[in-house]
């Protein structure tokens, strides 16, 4: 097997937060020990809810960030500092598709400009021109819309306009952060599978960052589900989405409406998590149903599942605890 | 609370360390003290013993705690034209503008207000363009050339009142009327706007969906929250009552803090000059520090909201 | 940002109101006569005529050469007067755009860099923002003494502190969610993200900040002119006019009214034309 394209260990970001006005100010793990990785060709599906740090996991595998603890080295270097013309250089092989294609576009600046204006930073040989009509049409979109403004397309054309924009420098690695969450359904799918397409002909590799296990489902090869900063289970997604191993994963899934499927909707307790209030030991363990006095002690580690190799972090998975109510 | 106050305290120090730091660092930016003192055909060794005797050769950094240390102490220099202690000069003059500054201060109030409110509450009504046209004609019109009209027709035309000089009350009829004026149309176009902005919030639009009589909506809560923008510029008028009439003193002969400051500015008599800029930073931190109290006494939610959000 | 409910934002005709017209057509008024000062000046401003020493305009019973009447040592007004008025939209010109410069630069460094330059920036902006202008700049002149270059760069601070909240905010919320994210992402540097991107973005904000600025900074000049403190003989402004003229009140007014009446009607006519700009373009400004 080749080295991943993309590999992230114990990537760790903390943010300072006030609490109340004049309080002492509170370091929050947004990411809290997150390791990836990703080969060329292969798509990372990356779910959680919104808040559990999976956004920012993006931007620190983009480098945009620098992690606090850990490293990222992508095609077998190290990350370069943000701001440096190394690290503007590496922005040609990386790119970011944002959840708002009309936030992420300029509103004053034509389509056709805003596709281009990756080859005049990387300073692209050719004619950019030509590039912006083949790049409009391989995203679904008429040349002449060029000369449009962002405001004048509607939402799935924007986000069509992102990905041109983001394929502009034939891109190795794509990381997509809720690329069609604000888009209506009819237009998730066709967006989606422009994005399936643009990796089985060019080999990107693809961070598909999304609260939508469905969706995850439909293009990952893999599936990693974070809960608070940390990667709670890992695997195939038909492995992890019909028979998910750990508890919260077990929730995420049941959450899904699906006819005919067997099994009641596991609901959540307690709060909602936040970041600045990481419960000790397993951060799941106040709104588990199963968890135990272990649980609450001792943070689980991200290991491979003894029966069939599939990453999960629970003590009761790998039969480290066992839970009396399970039994019950 | 307490953390609060602390946290205002610190900033209004802050910008009355930067004020002495900017009188320094022109003072020393304008030129060589001994050379601007000294006669011209003063020998280099009289220059150099000046030097010597003032400490200016000193470096620079210990000049500037000498500096600091000196005005901690109240020692603000003397005039350089009649030899006087500068803060002597300066705060025998205070009563003379106080007596325009502060009737000024309740005519803007007593009538900017209300009239703001009023405008604001009968929006597009003739009132209220009246009340606008009024307030950018207070704004666009230079006191000195309102105190000039006034003085050419209270005065020179219609023999009424004095055009000048502090002989008597009467004396200071112009000058008040010129000063409030302005004032007034700022404040009215202020509250207006502020009035306006709270009367479009959606709390507003549900007490008054709600049956809540409007009397009432706009007492119990448009009147209150307009307050709080509205007490920031009253309280940057406050903090100016020492030096907010350079101009109209001067056009009135009025013998104030600010026609002083024109004089002394003139002849570069530069103690002078750095005692009342020190002393109105001091009274603009001051009353910055009192509308900040009165945020939290007007509301408590703002201390929470103005360090995290605001700027 | 709060925007005012629709129910209490009436509805402006797409006209432009004839108050407005009439401030566009002064201020282009203004600027012909400033461009073609040189041409349109009956007399030379410095220009003595002994024999008409404080001539009435006419209809006051002055004589036809002089116009607008003479002053004391028998100058023309009207020459002066224009004169006056070319220089004073110089200096506001001139100012209003160094305050945009250096207000919109240090915004965008505090916004780029943050941390402790965004502190000292925001520490100098506090401090400006406390103190009134004109004792600032009347301190100024008191340690430099006075040249027209000084004042026109003394008068560009004022309000620089309002530019540089604007774009470091605006620069800022850019930053972080929206276009200029994206572009620093593309590898842009910052020069392309601020000058490209940053600054088409939020040039109107910055002109209707402009537009209020102006007729502050007119106000200013003719203040500290009138006051003997600004522009110096033998050159003339609008505020030195007045200054001078003043000693004539009771004998010759018209010395002092004509400029008078073109500060008031200038500053009138920006202000009207910022206010309707604010309206139009950027409703998020007080």
């Amino acid at each position: 097997m080749t080295a991943p394209l993309l590999e992230a260990k114990g990537l760790v970001r903390r943010y300072v937060m006030r609490r109340g006005v004049f309080g002492r100010t509170v370091p929050v793990e947004a990411v809290a020990g997150v390791s990836l990785d990703l080969r060329v060709g292969e798509t990372l599906g990356l779910v959680g809810e919104s808040g559990c740090g999976k956004s920012t996991a993006g931007r620190l595998v983009l480098g945009l960030e620098t992690p606090d603890e850990g490293s990222v080295r992508f095609d077998g270097a190290p990350m370069p500092e943000p701001g440096t013309d190394a690290w503007r250089k590496l922005r040609a092989r990386m790119q970011l598709v944002f959840q708002d294609p009309l936030g992420a576009l300029d509103r004053r600046i034509t389509i056709g400009e805003q596709i281009a204006e990756p080859l005049v930073i990387h300073a692209t040989p050719g004619d950019h021109a030509a590039r912006v009509a083949e790049l409009l049409t391989s995203v679904g979109l008429r040349e002449e819309q060029a000369s449009r403004y962002p405001h004048e397309l509607s939402g799935g054309q924007r986000q069509r306009a992102v990905l041109a924009r983001a394929l502009a420098t034939e891109p190795a690695l794509i990381v997509a952060d809720e690329p069609i969450s604000a888009l209506d359904v009819s237009i998730q799918a066709q967006v989606m599978n422009l994005l399936a397409d643009i990796q089985a002909r060019r080999g990107t590799a693809l961070l598909f960052i999304s609260h939508d296990l469905r969706v995850v489902r439909q293009v990952s090869h893999r599936v990693a589900v974070m809960y608070l900063g940390k990667i709670v289970e890992e695997g195939d997604p038909d492995g992890v989405l019909q028979e998910p191993a750990h508890p919260y994963a077990q929730a995420l899934v049941s959450a899904i409406p699906a006819p005919g499927r067997q099994g009641k909707r596991i609901v959540l307790q307690g709060d909602p998590p936040s970041p600045a209030d990481r419960p000790t030991g397993c951060a799941f363990h106040p709104r588990c149903a199963v968890a135990v006095a272990m649980c609450r002690e001792v943070s689980p580690a991200l290991k491979p599942r003894a029966s069939d190799g599939r990453l999960v972090a629970c003590h009761l998975v790998h039969g480290d605890a066992v839970s009396l109510k399970v039994a019950a | 609370m307490l953390r609060f106050l602390g946290f205002r305290l610190l900033r209004a120090i802050v910008t009355i360390v930067l004020v002495v730091t900017f009188a320094f660092v022109v003072l020393r930016l304008s030129g060589d003290p001994a050379l601007l003192i000294m006669s011209v055909d003063a020998p280099p060794e009289a220059i150099a013993a000046f030097r010597a005797a003032w400490g200016l050769d000193d470096p620079l950094w210990v000049q500037y705690i000498r500096y600091f240390n000196a005005i901690f102490h109240g020692d603000l220099g003397r005039s350089m034209r009649d030899g006087r202690d500068a803060i002597v000069l300066v705060t025998e003059r205070i009563p003379a503008t106080l007596a325009l500054t502060l009737p000024a201060l309740a005519i803007k109030i007593g009538i900017g207000v209300p009239a703001g409110v009023y405008a604001a509450l009968h929006r597009n009504s003739l009132a209220d363009r009246m009340v606008m046209v009024m307030a950018v004609a207070g704004f666009t019109i230079p006191s000195f050339v309102l105190g000039l009209i006034l003085v050419l027709v209270f005065a020179v035309q219609l023999g009424w009142l004095p055009s000048g000089g502090q002989e008597s009350w009467r004396h200071a009829i112009l000058p008040v009327i010129t000063l409030g004026v302005g004032g007034a149309a700022v404040l009215a176009r202020f509250t207006r706007s502020a009035m306006l902005e709270v009367l479009g919030q959606p709390f507003i639009r549900s007490a008054s969906a709600k049956g809540v009589p409007w009397a009432a909506v706009v007492r119990n809560h448009a009147l209150p929250n307009a307050a709080i923008p509205t007490v920031t510029i009253i309280g940057f008028m406050v903090g100016s009552l020492i030096a907010g009439a350079v101009v109209v003193e001067s056009v009135f002969s009025w013998p104030g803090v600010g026609r002083l400051l024109v004089v002394a500015v003139a002849n570069r008599d530069l103690a002078v000059v750095q005692c009342i800029l020190l002393l109105v930073a001091m009274t603009m931190v001051i009353a910055n520090l009192i509308v900040d109290l009165l945020y939290g006494a007007l509301d408590p939610r703002l201390r929470a909201t103005r360090t995290a959000g605001a700027h | 940002m709060v925007l005012p409910a629709a129910t209490t934002r009436p509805r402006r005709p797409l006209a432009i109101p004839a108050l407005v017209l009439f401030g566009i057509a002064w201020l282009v008024l203004m600027l012909l006569v400033a461009f073609s000062a040189d041409l349109i000046s009956p007399f030379p401003y410095t220009a003595l005529d002994l024999r008409n020493r404080l001539a009435a305009p006419i209809g006051f019973g002055g004589p036809w050469l002089h116009p607008l009447g003479t002053d004391e040592l028998g100058r023309d007004v009207l020459s002066r007067l224009i004169v006056s008025i070319r220089l004073s939209l110089l200096i506001a010109f001139g100012a209003t755009l160094i305050g945009a410069f250096v207000g919109t630069s240090l915004g965008f460094l505090a916004a780029h860099f943050r941390g402790w330059v965004e502190h000292l920036v925001l520490a100098l902006v506090d401090f400006s923002a406390s103190l009134p202008f004109l004792i600032l700049a009347l301190s100024v002149l008191a340690f430099f003494g006075n040249s027209l270059t000084l004042f026109i760069v003394l008068l560009g601070f004022h309000a620089w502190e309002r530019y540089a909240r604007i774009a470091r905010g605006l620069a800022i919320s850019a930053g972080a969610q929206g276009y200029a994210a994206a572009v620093r992402q593309l590898g842009a540097s910052p020069w392309r993200i601020y000058g490209r991107h940053v600054l088409p973005n939020i040039a109107s904000t910055l002109i209707v900040s402009m537009t209020l600025a102006f007729p502050e900074i007119i106000l200013l000049e003719s203040g500290l002119s009138f006051l003997g403190l600004g522009v110096q003989p033998p050159a003339t402004s609008l505020g030195n006019m007045v200054g001078y003229g003043r000693e004539y009140l009771t004998r010759a007014p018209w010395i002092l009214l004509a400029p008078a009446f073109i500060i008031v009607l200038t500053t009138f006519s920006v202000s009207l034309i910022g206010d309707w700009l604010r309206d139009r373009l950027d409703p998020t400004l007080r």
